[in-house]
């Protein structure tokens, strides 16, 4: 494309080709993930049903939104979610990072057991699990027999369903989280502990002054990444729970496909969709807001 | 030389407390390994259970009695459990679906973030902000639209041209696959890992005027192997493990995905535990063959790429 030898400035010479690079992963991004927030939007000021042509009811979903009882539980299930998952799950990965950043033949052998996990469908996943929290026939309450305890419902029990759920994520999503401090461990350079070790710092010292300031960037990127994986939770709770006992599982994103593929309130389900879109942007947008302070974040 | 007489003689005390350092480095690391091998038997439990109970029978695990092992180990489980249905159906399917979401993609997305890392051209910061929305919008948000522009879609699945009268692409793989190749995951990585690469590569093949088609085909995507690893991974595991999506797109048996067909051993009043064990064993172990070729690239890619 280039040759003409006088070099110039490399801001000054634009790559035509690029867009046709780009074309591709852009066409499906627009498609996709563009022109559907415009399409969500729009529908949710409409009474769409599937069947008939929707007609334009202006807000009246989202005032209807706001007295719904199983809306205001979802979003306050998943907010729960969120909170009890998100930081044990992000400070266990860490703790494992830290441990298993030295030098041993043994690293590839726990790491991939914490990760392992994570690869494995959500699905099968869930299901183990169902067994295990089973009432009758469970891993859980069988061990809880031997040592002569009394059992638990588990998730039939609407005070534990929700932390038995979460209790799970945790174990799911760790290995995750612990892989990406790991590498961003890697990133901190060793003279850093050298110098520290000079000065006589200790392993604490040396992980609240050099470890967690420079995992900074690395502790940003995975809270974000990690509030919209929580907030779009749904595959454990129709699996293990359904949303019960008592709705006191149901979620967000469970009662946007409820309302839709189960009730085909098209518009309805789109004004919810479009509540979980504002979530997501106000919390990311606060995280960057406060989470990024001074640092030079480039994550976008 | 009188100092090397001093150092002979200090040599045996200096080794001594070298020795004790390294025994008590040596017990350190032995405690830490007894601390990891348990706390990586404790994280592999629930799936060695499964693997455990996909041996029982069902009365043993309906059991008030609980053994770890089975009485006997036979693979009825895994016959009856994978002659209950269309289960070669159901894997075809969802290897279908992943082989085509993890090539294109990885095709699409590596180039997009070549061009954003590598080239200059205009817009091309605020077209690489947009795309980062992806990353900060749960993918379901967009399920619902995405679900009727794929169901109105014109001109595909007897459509006519106002996307009226037929089905789309509901229950047709290209509906299952092509949604999932968007990937601003894939871009922003990939972008991270390229911006990482010697620049001095292609300034040399721009001199013997390569075009950058060229470039990033001969040089870029032959030395991107951790890279194409671990998106090929991610997107990989991501798409056999998809629930909502195959759920929300299909309703048809022969369009089924193992994730989808698992559940039918599941329902209100009974759930054959030792038919959805064996299943779930089946389903889980290529994702866990296939992190475990790519496992070396995967970690190396995810550094390389200073994804931070």
């Amino acid at each position: 494309m280039n040759k003409n030898p006088g070099r110039k400035k490399p801001e000054e010479r634009y790559d035509r080709c690029a867009y046709a690079m780009i074309f591709p992963a852009y066409f499906i991004f627009a498609v996709f993930i563009l022109i559907p927030i415009a399409v969500v939007i729009y529908y949710s000021i409409t009474n769409f049903n599937l069947y008939s042509a929707p007609q334009f009811v202006g807000l009246k979903n989202y005032r209807n939104l706001f007295t719904d009882g199983d809306f205001l539980t979802g979003i306050k299930n998943t907010l729960v979610y969120t909170v009890l998952t998100l930081f044990p799950q992000l400070a266990l990965g860490l703790l494992v990072a830290v441990m298993l950043y030295r030098k041993s033949k043994l690293i590839p052998v726990f790491r991939t057991a914490f990760y392992l996990p994570n690869v494995m469908s959500m699905v099968c996943m869930s299901m183990v699990w169902l067994w295990i929290y089973d009432p009758a026939y469970g891993l859980l309450n069988a061990l809880l027999k031997m040592f002569g305890c009394s059992t638990k419902q588990w998730l039939q029990d609407p005070n534990m369903a929700m932390l038995c759920v979460v209790i799970m994520s945790i174990w799911k999503s760790c290995g995750y989280s612990m892989v990406i401090f790991l590498s961003g461990l890697t990133s901190i350079p060793g003279s850093l502990y050298e110098a520290a070790s000079l000065d006589g710092a200790g392993p604490i010292r040396k992980f609240t002054s050099i470890t967690w300031p420079m995992l900074r960037p690395t502790t940003f990127f995975l809270l974000v990444t990690g509030i919209v994986n929580s907030f779009s939770v749904f595959e454990q709770i129709n699996i293990m729970t359904g949303g019960g006992p008592l709705n006191r599982t149901t979620t967000v994103v469970h009662q946007i496909y409820r309302r839709a593929f189960l009730e085909f309130k098209m518009g309805y389900a789109s004004a919810m969709s479009v509540i979980l879109l504002l979530f997501s942007i106000v919390i990311t947008a606060l995280i960057f807001r406060f989470g990024s302070q001074g640092q030079d974040v480039e994550v976008a | 030389m009188p100092q090397k007489g001093e150092e002979k003689e200090r040599l045996p005390e200096r080794r001594m407390e070298e020795n004790k350092a390294m025994k008590k480095r040596k017990i350190n690391h032995i405690i830490w390994g007894i601390c990891m091998a348990a706390a990586s038997l404790f994280m592999l439990a629930p799936v060695l259970m499964m693997f455990l109970t996909s041996f029982k029978s069902i009365d043993e695990i309906r059991t008030a009695a609980f053994h770890l092992f089975p009485r006997a180990v036979s693979v009825k489980n895994y016959v009856e459990a994978m002659t209950s249905g269309g289960w070669l159906v159901y894997f075809r399917n969802s290897l279908v679906i992943t082989l085509a979401a993890v090539i294109f993609s990885l095709l699409f997305n590596t180039i997009a973030g070549y061009a954003f890392a590598r080239l200059n051209f205009r817009g091309s910061k605020i077209l690489f902000l947009l795309l980062m929305i992806g990353l900060m919008m749960p993918p379901q948000v967009t399920m619902l639209p995405t679900f009727l522009i794929m169901a109105k879609f014109p001109l595909v699945g007897g459509n006519n041209i106002f996307g009226a009268g037929g089905t789309g692409f509901i229950n047709t793989y290209a509906g299952l696959v092509i949604p999932l190749v968007a990937g601003s995951y894939g871009v922003f990585l990939s972008k991270q890992f390229y911006e990482n690469f010697p620049r001095a590569l292609d300034e040399a093949a721009e001199i013997d005027g390569a075009n950058k088609w060229k470039v990033y085909f001969t040089i870029y995507l032959p030395n991107s192997k951790s890279l194409l690893a671990t998106l090929g991974l991610m997107k990989a595991v991501a798409v056999w493990n998809d629930y909502l999506w195959p759920l929300v797109m299909t309703n048809s048996e022969s369009k089924k995905t193992v994730q989808l067909a698992l559940t039918m051993f599941k329902t209100d009043g009974y759930t054959q535990w030792n038919y959805l064990m064996a299943a779930a064993v089946l389903i889980v172990i290529p994702m866990i063959v296939l992190f475990l070729c790519a496992q070396k690239y995967f970690v190396q890619g995810i550094v390389t790429s200073g994804l931070k």
